[in-house]
């Protein structure tokens, strides 16, 4: 561990009736690292990530203590610097299930965009560095994938989409929030190893949120696990793994079954 | 139960419609002068402490002439709406539980309603049956059939589909009962809404039949045949079409108010889930 | 999508065919003799029997139905008893006038629509979202005849701005036209502003809220991008069916207004039609403007299969 790339205090996310969503999550994220949040359904794991890229929806209300990223404090930034740094650095892979992708657009028409905006690039070389991005990423014929509606690719194809176009932009920052939910064991395995690589060949550091909590032991070193709007424990992958303290932590454990490598139950 | 939020569109609905449905109350008890009475030697008054809002070209009490036009606008509103919504609600229900075959044939009878756009439902109306009121209530209620028939339709489709519907057809429960236990209570708020909306639209209709000379006849006072007897007067004495149309133009957006208010709220009410 | 197109198209006939049946029946049970208004009281019982078997009136009504529609489709649609002309030539005389009127209503409320409910939607709840919906509110609430009388004696009587009455043929001169036109479109536009800021808006809220506008903003575009590219796209393609209905509503909006400024369209033919019973020039009127509305439904549904890749693609089948 050296640099510290990302670090948040304090976050608090409210809705207009005022049910805290978040409640005082703090949390940090270092060079190199592939860091896990984990976490059920509503436990405030993907608000803590959309209040990482300033993208909470509206009608939400995000508070913190403090949140720098890059060395730079958020808060004294100005809106369109906060907007760049964030939107340039950090790459964002969403879930799978949400239509994140616009469905009128063609791939290549959307792609490109915050290459071209960061980066004053044109179209020409936004597409060339998109083909290189998606055969990166495994795809075989990035022209047709360009060419195509995201309604006729499959889950698996439009997954790796998503994650070339976080690529785009050269970020030193990935934030994953569900990135394998309802894909299949096979792609779900190759998105992951996709995941793994960059952490691990190109150095870029990933924040991984999921509830999956066999992925997040498989390839996450860090993890913090989050129950109703609060960090309830975090540490090393495999100390909160083997040794839980939190009762939460015992019971989410508890109730899944490890396969180790050779198959037995652990 | 979800207390209904009180919002500013339906609260200043609420204030409009209060306005026209009190004059209309107030002109079976009192009526500051005789509405039909002429006087020639007292026209185009403007306002004064005798004639509060003036006199037209007869001389009559614009103010009384008025009081008396909003029973006529609430009345053809409400009579003409609420028949044309009970004929289009049962057919729509209909058509949304019966076998394919029936359910065709009505839509299809709604969908060749639907083709006839705006007026001109009610004009074909007005020419088969004759000018006057009672025709310009029938032909406004059977303008409104298609709109309550297609929204209870696709209110029932949707309702079909929820679980408890299902469950309770899986228990035996009988299509009728289905639909006046569960169903129709479901739908309820979507058709008061548009209901009231509906309203607004039908006053809209009725004094433009008047203004045209075939709704309301002459001597009586409706707000469109008040506009349309003072057209002529307008470029010479343009005072006498002001107050009329205000109030027509208060009883309208009151009632289409009252039914985006209601409608903002169910669509607040169901985002809350 | 020629699947499609073919069951609309179908479907389109059908709702023609009912139109039809729905005008034919409720015309045939209007009060009074056609053979006898055409003679006159004047007329021998002899004579009008005779007349009324010469007009096939004497048939059973489906009998005559056919021979009605039959007539209809050849292009026979009768001759005004007011006009004493043909009526197809009438109505084709007319609408040059109304579907000036309706266009031109349709140029001046677009672009203000447009621009009031995006907007309106961008800044939903701040002042100018009170001031679109105001707007919005008092244009679908203000009676046209009573905003034609208004306009009336404010921009033609005081200021002298328009003609008070009357319309200039375009032979007479294609400006002085548009300009005997425009005082009239502009209250036609004003309740097509309300009813096109409401569906803009609403339809460009949608759109905001989508999941696809989180695309964006995660990378840090800039706020009009994301509008201008990603909302718009899909904001705008149900609005564009909507005004296409409602142009096919103005052959019969316009009834109010072209009586008032006494403009020679369809409108005041359908209103000559009603007051004088010519139950001829009135069928030929409602069975075409009813059948302009079902063609144009259906080019409209077709068109937004067409502008919608999920649906032209075969991606999805839902609305």
């Amino acid at each position: 561990m050296s640099g510290k790339l990302l670090s948040i205090k304090g976050l608090r996310i409210h809705d207009r009736a005022g049910n805290r969503l978040v409640d005082g999550v703090s949390l940090e994220l270092y060079d190199d690292e592939f860091v896990g949040i984990v976490g059920e359904s509503g436990s405030g794991k993907s608000l803590t990530a959309r209040a990482l890229l300033h993208a909470v929806p509206s009608g939400l209300s995000v508070h913190y203590d403090e949140y720098e990223v890059f060395n730079q404090q958020i808060a004294s930034l100005a809106d369109q610097k906060k907007r760049e740094l964030i939107g340039k650095k950090i790459g964002f892979v969403p879930q799978n299930t949400i239509a994140f992708l616009h469905p009128f657009l063609k791939v290549k028409q959307q792609i490109g965009d915050g290459y071209q905006y960061h980066f004053k690039k044109g179209k020409h070389e936004s597409l060339k560095k998109a083909k290189e991005l998606l055969k990166k990423v495994g795809i075989q014929d990035p022209e047709r994938v360009l060419n195509a509606y995201p309604f006729e690719l499959s889950g698996g194809m439009k997954q790796r989409v998503q994650i070339a176009s976080a690529l785009m932009t050269d970020p030193e920052l990935i934030i994953a929030d569900e990135p394998t939910t309802a894909l299949d064991t096979v792609h779900q395995r190759q998105v992951m190893n996709l995941f793994s690589d960059l952490n691990q060949k190109e150095q870029i550091p990933i924040l991984f949120i999921s509830h999956d909590l066999h992925i997040i032991r498989k390839y996450c070193q860090r993890v913090y696990v989050m129950h109703n709007g609060k960090i309830v424990e975090s540490g090393p992958t495999e100390k909160v793994f083997t040794h839980p303290e939190h009762e939460y932590t015992k019971t989410l454990i508890a109730s899944t079954l490890f396969l180790t490598e050779t198959g037995t139950v652990q | 139960m979800h207390k209904l939020k009180a919002n500013r569109t339906f609260i200043l609905g609420i204030i409009f419609v209060s306005i026209v449905v009190g004059l209309c109350f107030i002109s079976f008890l009192y009526l500051p002068h005789d509405p039909n009475k002429m006087n020639t030697t007292e026209r185009f008054l403007m306002p004064n402490p005798e004639y509060l809002l003036g006199t037209d070209q007869f001389g009559r009490d614009i103010f009384s002439r008025i009081m008396v036009s909003t029973r006529y606008a609430l009345l053809v509103g409400i009579v003409s709406v609420t028949a044309g919504a009970i004929v289009g609600i049962t057919l729509g229900a209909l058509a949304g539980i019966a076998q394919k075959f029936l359910q065709s044939l009505i839509m299809r009878i709604i969908d060749g309603l639907m083709a006839f756009p705006g007026m001109l439902l009610a004009l074909m109306f007005v020419a088969v049956l004759g000018k006057g009121l009672g025709n310009a209530v029938l032909a406004i209620a059977i303008f409104m059939i298609p709109s309550f028939a297609r929204l209870a339709y696709s209110l029932v489709i949707d309702q079909k589909n929820e679980l408890y519907v299902k469950a309770a057809r899986s228990l035996g429960a009988n299509r009728w009962y289905i639909v006046r236990k569960h169903i129709l209570p479901a739908m309820l708020p979507r058709l008061i809404t548009q209901w009231s909306s509906s309203i607004g639209s039908a006053i809209l209709l009725e004094s433009s039949l008047s203004f045209l000379g075939l709704g309301v006849q002459p001597p009586n006072a409706s707000l469109g045949l008040m506009l349309s007897e003072a057209q002529q007067f307008t470029l010479t004495n343009p005072y006498i079409a002001i107050p009329p149309g205000i109030v027509l133009v208060i009883a309208i957006l009151g009632f289409n108010l009252i039914g985006d208010g209601l409608n903002d709220s169910i669509v607040e009410r169901r985002s809350a889930k | 999508m020629i699947r499609y197109i073919i069951k609309r198209l179908f479907s389109g006939l059908v709702v023609l065919f009912i139109v039809s049946f729905i005008t034919f029946y409720i015309l045939s049970i209007i009060p009074g003799d056609t053979a006898l208004m055409r003679l006159g009281t004047e007329a021998t019982p002899e004579l009008v029997a005779q007349l009324r078997a010469s007009m096939g009136l004497d048939l059973p009504w489906y009998e005559r139905y056919i021979h009605w529609i039959g007539a209809f489709l050849r292009g026979d649609w009768g001759e005004s008893l007011v006009f004493g002309e043909d009526v197809f030539t009438l109505i084709l005389q007319r609408l040059p006038v109304t579907i000036t009127l309706a266009a031109l209503s349709l140029l001046i409320a677009i672009p203000i629509a447009t621009i009031m409910g995006v907007v309106s939607a961008i800044y939903q709840n701040r002042w100018i979202d009170y001031v679109a919906r105001t707007l919005m509110q008092i244009g679908e609430a203000v009676p046209q005849f009573w905003l034609a009388l208004i306009f009336l004696v404010v921009f033609a009587g005081q200021l002298g701005w328009f003609p008070v009455a009357g319309y200039v043929p375009f032979e007479e001169g294609m400006l002085d036209s548009l300009h005997s036109l425009l005082l009239p479109a502009i209250v036609i536009s004003f309740g097509l502003i309300g009813i096109l800021i409401r569906i803009i808006r609403s339809s460009m809220l949608t759109a905001l809220q989508q999941d696809f506008m989180l695309m964006p903003k995660v990378n840090g575009l800039p706020g009009k991008t994301a509008i201008f590219k990603y909302a718009f796209r899909s904001a705008l393609i149900a609005p564009v069916t909507t005004v296409m209905m409602q142009l096919a509503g103005l052959l019969t909006g316009t009834v109010l207004v072209e009586s008032i400024f006494a403009l020679p369209g369809i409108g005041r033919l359908l209103l000559v039609a009603v007051e004088q019973r010519d139950i001829l020039l009135l069928q030929g009127l409602v069975m075409f403007i009813t059948a302009t509305v079902v063609l144009i439904n259906f080019l409209a549904d077709i068109l937004y299969r067409f502008i919608n890749p999920l649906i032209r693609l075969g991606g999805e089948e839902s609305a």
